[in-house]
């Protein structure tokens, strides 16, 4: 087959081609950029602080509705009361001198010297280099020794066969989860779906270690507290108000 | 003895030609349009070395992925599942089913897999 080419069509092809590689070219760097491909660092470490005072009710029930809407649990069919999981709840303390009754959101607390990773035979328990406790679930033989060593009572077993999972939250019967600080989220550079929720200052998520991030400042400045302190365990997730 | 060179070289050509015309029965739908495209090289060089090494492949990025938060698109098992899914009547088919992309080979060389027992089976995004 021969055509000719002559000049006008020639300069046609060749503009619309050139746009044509820019624009996929510009699509691979966006792309590149997005992705991490560099591992975590335990230069950082997140954190949250979470203020009692400005968390209503109704915020924390919406900080576990969007817990449930991210990750995809809360459906389960078969499981009873005891064996449903529970990556987030919503917790009553009564302080038994004064009377005085704060709500707070509980969820794993991502120690820094996490009592669950000590006691897993399998290595499955893992904390990342920037201080994310999690649940390596093709190792998990679901034993629940993570879940009697947490002081916090923050891990689930899953009793019963799952299908439709969240893309970012795999999730399967016999192992063992809890929350992940939203970690498919924050290596996105995102926040944690709950803190999203509230949105506001009474949940602040960010880099413990930064002395410029907002969560660094705010700690210098107020009273917080960690639950039961007397463990030494330096959680991540820090309360005031309580 | 004649006959052996004559079984030898039917020997090869079974193993060479196992996957039947160098195509695979279900590709699933994006893989196919990359495929016609010409562009399935750009994400599978080698097409030996991604059926022989993805499992390895994929054991390597899960633990990068999980420990590192490593969260490139390549070797993940999400970014597998996406491309190869098949769609009927509107609908993603679990990649797991029979007779879709992972189950035809590994129905046919015996291997059960639990990927599927925690992973999602389809691309998230709606149709």
């Amino acid at each position: 087959m021969t055509k000719k080419l002559n000049r006008r069509d020639f300069i046609k092809n060749t503009t619309a081609n050139t746009v044509g590689v820019a624009s996929i070219a510009s699509g691979i760097s966006l792309t590149t950029f997005a992705a991490s491909e560099n591992p975590v660092s335990n230069k950082k470490r997140w954190g949250m602080l979470i203020d009692t005072n400005k968390l209503s009710e109704a915020n924390i029930e919406d900080m576990v509705n969007a817990c449930q809407e991210e990750h995809g649990w809360g459906n389960e069919k078969y499981s009873t009361g005891e064996q449903k999981p529970d990556w987030i709840k919503k917790v009553k303390v009564k302080d038994k001198a004064t009377g005085k009754i704060d709500s707070l959101p509980l969820m794993c607390q991502h120690c820094e010297q996490p009592p669950c990773v000590d006691v897993c035979p399998t290595n499955a328990s893992v904390k990342r280099e920037d201080g994310i406790v999690l649940v390596d679930k093709h190792l998990c033989i679901g034993c629940r020794y993570c879940m009697m060593a947490c002081p916090y009572d923050s891990r689930s077993f899953v009793h019963e066969n799952l299908s439709n999972q969240k893309a970012d939250t795999p999730r399967g019967k016999g192992t063992v989860e809890a929350c992940t600080m939203c970690v498919h989220r924050v290596d996105k550079g995102e926040v944690p779906a709950c803190v999203e929720a509230v949105g506001g200052d009474g949940v602040i998520f960010g880099d413990l270690y930064d002395a410029n991030s907002k969560i660094n400042k705010t700690l210098k400045k107020i009273q917080s507290t960690q639950i039961r302190a007397d463990l030494n365990l330096n959680t991540g997730v820090r309360y005031s108000g309580i | 003895m004649r006959h052996f060179p004559i079984i030898l070289l039917a020997l090869m050509f079974t193993s060479v030609f196992a996957h039947g015309n160098d195509g695979h029965i279900n590709l699933g739908d994006k893989a196919t349009e990359l495929k016609e495209e010409g562009k399935s090289r750009d994400i599978h060089p080698s097409l030996a070395e991604i059926r022989k090494m993805h499992p390895e492949f994929l054991l390597h990025k899960r633990d990068q992925t999980l420990r590192q938060g490593i969260r490139s698109k390549r070797n993940s098992l999400k970014a597998c599942v996406d491309c190869h899914s098949s769609t009927k009547n509107d609908e993603y088919l679990p990649i797991n089913a029979p007779e879709q992309f992972c189950s035809t080979c590994h129905q046919k060389v015996g291997t059960s897999l639990d990927c599927f027992a925690c992973h999602r089976t389809t691309p998230e995004e709606e149709l």
